[in-house]
């Protein structure tokens, strides 16, 4: 298989070289988006998600590969179909504020881009891969041309021996292994057609990443679906300039407001919020990390008046945060030494996950605001929905006086993160990003399947007490990407044949 | 979490209320479990938690209903205050700025929980001795002069944490013996304003009874 799969990205990527051919750079320097894709191939994938993954010890280049995205649900083909042309659907009725957002994006790329254009980094970044580009911004930098090649120049050649196995028979969980890493494999090239440009189709983007983004394409891919990357792969550069600047400028204009009288309880509360924010992750322990954190809400809360900095919040930056710092490195994330990066890696990062927060939060800034009115009416619809679609676990929770605010809210505050591994969070916001309103609807059909899958277990319990201990503490420590795959599919179920027949199965 | 022990003769709600960062959760959490987190998350709303203890040889299990901090969440805590029996205000001795706000806490309380609601004021983190902002004598007057109890303790190195749930309880369980006493003969069915509390049978099967004043 990897020799024939091999032979594709070969392919692909000279396809892509031709693209970018620009005839100022030296060959090596154009190839380098697809460098660094063959070497992260499912050989040396090293995602947020590797202690949930299946290692085989036979398959070396196998090691931290997560079961492959998309897996569960096109596991049945004619499942698969209906739900994908339901979807496409779906999304065509729905192609709105993204693309606004890139028209306005556009725009000032134009303005911006002929004077940037001209750089060799932008050809770089053509590929659609940050990384590279910003790795060669630092090259330039530092004036010594060669200081990106041996990164990857060893990497791409160890993969020559990983990737390459050897002609012996496997054991047939081997074969099987292989077969994943394929589908992996093919899933990449895909993601990396369509997000090479020169414009990338979001409509299609967004089909592909409903079921899983591949690790080594998610930041560019997220960035790209939260309307904060442009789709014209010339602007992207520019655009990623100037905002970071932009968000360079708000901290050197505001941050220093943090000690006055109007804004001292906002960034007490964010001090007092950030070493509790995953403290179980050695990542978010570091003063570096703690810091950006605090930047990053601060600014963010004081341009946000409406709302503010609510509890919560905090948890929201952490998987742009791991996502966006994956793209400098290939080791374990979590528990990543963040003074290996440099100042300026750690920079864009941190502007790009303010960016990203903000489109996020703009979604669903009604969950924050006085009251929470977002929140609340989310779990009324919660309520109701459980009602016609689980009516016997629903019947036992209010037998039991059990209240749907009582355990529901923080999943809709801190829309599940406290309730999933982070390495799952990640893989649903592969879905919420592709949803139109992923994170300000989808959820709340993701929150009823995540309830309903426990309905039998909590059914179990028939008091007050133990019924809301069990519900503020399920059982998730053990998910993997697959649990997460069955919840968004069952969420899809219920929100086709419900959300858009609200008297569907209604009682009464 | 808790006893096992699904049997009880009183069973009482309490709720934990106080600034942001006082340490409310792992109050909670070295009373129930006798645990102490240094970086435990931030509470979302609220979280539960129960535990029995012993009283005059009746058990005892409370309810504890831990709030958020965050003045955002009030809209949405205050909806736990009703049928709470009990409340600990909690306050970090090390910043005196969780001391000043108690009076909104109390204003909290007046606005959303019964008015019989026992309040005891609880200084905590009292082990971060070279850091004190907020002096015990201080405390105490203040404690005094709006009719709370008053404790301090450390859920870090556990000191008095045992006590001032058991001091709240022990309260609770007077008063509503009392009115017990009070009203009867009909002390199964008190005819004045206790809705709150529930007085519970010793046996297991009124278990659901019980369970009403939950909402």
């Amino acid at each position: 298989m990897s020799d024939a799969a091999k032979n594709r990205v070969l392919v692909l990527g000279a396809q892509f070289n031709r693209v970018e051919k620009s005839g100022t750079l030296p060959v090596q320097e154009k190839k380098s988006f697809w460098k660094r894709n063959t070497n992260k191939l499912p050989g040396s994938i090293k995602a947020v998600q590797s202690k949930g993954s299946q290692d085989h010890p036979t398959s070396p280049s196998s090691s931290g590969s997560p079961s492959p995205p998309g897996n569960t649900i096109s596991s049945n083909p004619e499942k698969m179909r209906g739900k994908i042309q339901s979807f496409e659907d779906y999304t065509s009725k729905t192609h709105d504020a993204w693309c606004e957002d890139d028209d306005d994006v556009e725009k000032v790329g134009e303005r911006v881009g002929s004077v940037i254009i001209q750089e060799p980094t932008v050809k770089v970044i053509r590929g659609g891969d940050i990384r590279t580009g910003i790795l060669s911004r630092m090259k330039k930098k530092h004036n010594h041309a060669n200081d990106v090649r041996p990164r990857q120049a060893p990497s791409s050649s160890n993969k020559e021996h990983t990737v390459q196995p050897k002609p012996l028979p496997l054991p047939p969980h081997a074969e099987i292994q292989l077969e994943l890493q394929e589908q992996e494999m093919l899933k990449l090239e895909r993601f990396g057609k369509i997000l090479a440009g020169p414009t990338t189709d979001l409509v299609i983007l967004r089909q592909y990443s409903w079921s899983g983004i591949p690790a080594q394409v998610r930041p560019t891919t997220w960035q790209l679906l939260s309307g904060y990357l442009p789709v014209n792969i010339d602007r992207r550069q520019s655009v990623l300039d100037r905002k970071r600047q932009e968000y360079y400028n708000l901290l050197k204009q505001y941050y220093d407001t943090r000690h006055e009288d109007i804004h001292q309880d906002t960034f007490r509360q964010i001090h007092i919020d950030i070493p509790r924010t995953n403290p179980l992750i050695p990542l978010f322990q570091q003063p570096a990390v703690q810091e950006t954190f605090e930047r990053i809400l601060y600014i963010w809360a004081i341009r946000h008046p409406a709302s503010g900095y609510v509890q919560g919040i905090n948890d929201l930056v952490t998987p742009f945060f791991v996502v966006f710092l994956s793209a400098f490195t290939d080791g374990e994330l979590e528990t990543y030494d963040v003074s290996k990066l440099s100042k300026d890696a750690l920079n864009t990062i941190e502007a790009d996950s303010f960016w990203c927060l903000g489109k996020l939060l703009d979604g669903i800034q009604d969950n924050y605001t006085f009251a929470q009115p977002g929140i609340q009416h989310k779990i009324h619809a919660l309520k109701d929905l459980i009602q016609r679609v689980d009516a016997p676990l629903h019947h036992h929770l209010i037998k039991h006086n059990v209240e749907y605010l009582q355990f529901s809210f923080r999943w809709m505050n801190n829309l599940l993160m406290r309730e999933l591994p982070l390495r799952c969070t990640i893989r649903l916001w592969d879905t919420y990003l592709s949803e139109a309103e992923g994170f300000s609807k989808f959820h709340l059909y993701v929150c009823a399947a995540f309830l309903m899958k426990y309905s039998e277990r909590i059914r179990e319990e028939s008091d007050f007490q133990s019924l809301l201990i069990l519900l503020q503490n399920l059982p998730t420590g053990n998910w993997g990407y697959k649990d997460v795959e069955l919840l968004v599919a069952e969420a899809f179920k219920l929100k086709s044949l419900f959300g858009e027949a609200p008297k569907h199965l209604q009682s009464r | 979490m808790g006893t096992k022990d699904d049997e009880y003769d009183y069973l009482f709600k309490v709720v934990l209320i106080g600034d942001s960062g006082v340490g409310k959760s792992n109050l909670l959490s070295r009373f129930t479990r006798n645990e102490f987190n240094l970086e435990s998350k931030s509470t979302i709303g609220v979280e539960f938690a129960t535990r029995s203890i012993q009283v005059d040889n009746k058990t005892i299990k409370a309810q504890i209903w831990d709030t958020a901090g965050q003045e955002r969440y009030r809209a949405i805590t205050s909806a736990y205050y009703r049928g709470a029996v009990g409340a600990l205000l909690v306050y970090d001795i090390a910043k005196h700025l969780t001391y000043e706000n108690v009076e909104r806490w109390l204003k909290e309380l007046r606005d959303h929980a019964d008015s019989n609601i026992v309040i005891m004021l609880v200084g905590n983190k009292s082990d971060l001795r070279h850091l004190r902002a907020v002096p015990t004598d201080e405390a105490k007057a203040f404690a005094e002069k709006n009719s709370l109890s008053f404790i301090e303790t450390s859920a870090l190195d556990s000191t008095n944490v045992e006590q001032a749930f058991q001091n709240i309880l022990t309260e609770i369980y007077h008063i509503v013996s009392q009115k017990q006493i009070s009203d009867t003969p009909s002390s199964n069915h008190p005819s004045n304003n206790v809705q709150t509390i529930h007085v519970a049978p010793t046996t297991d099967s009124d278990k659901k009874k019980v369970n009403c004043c939950n909402a």
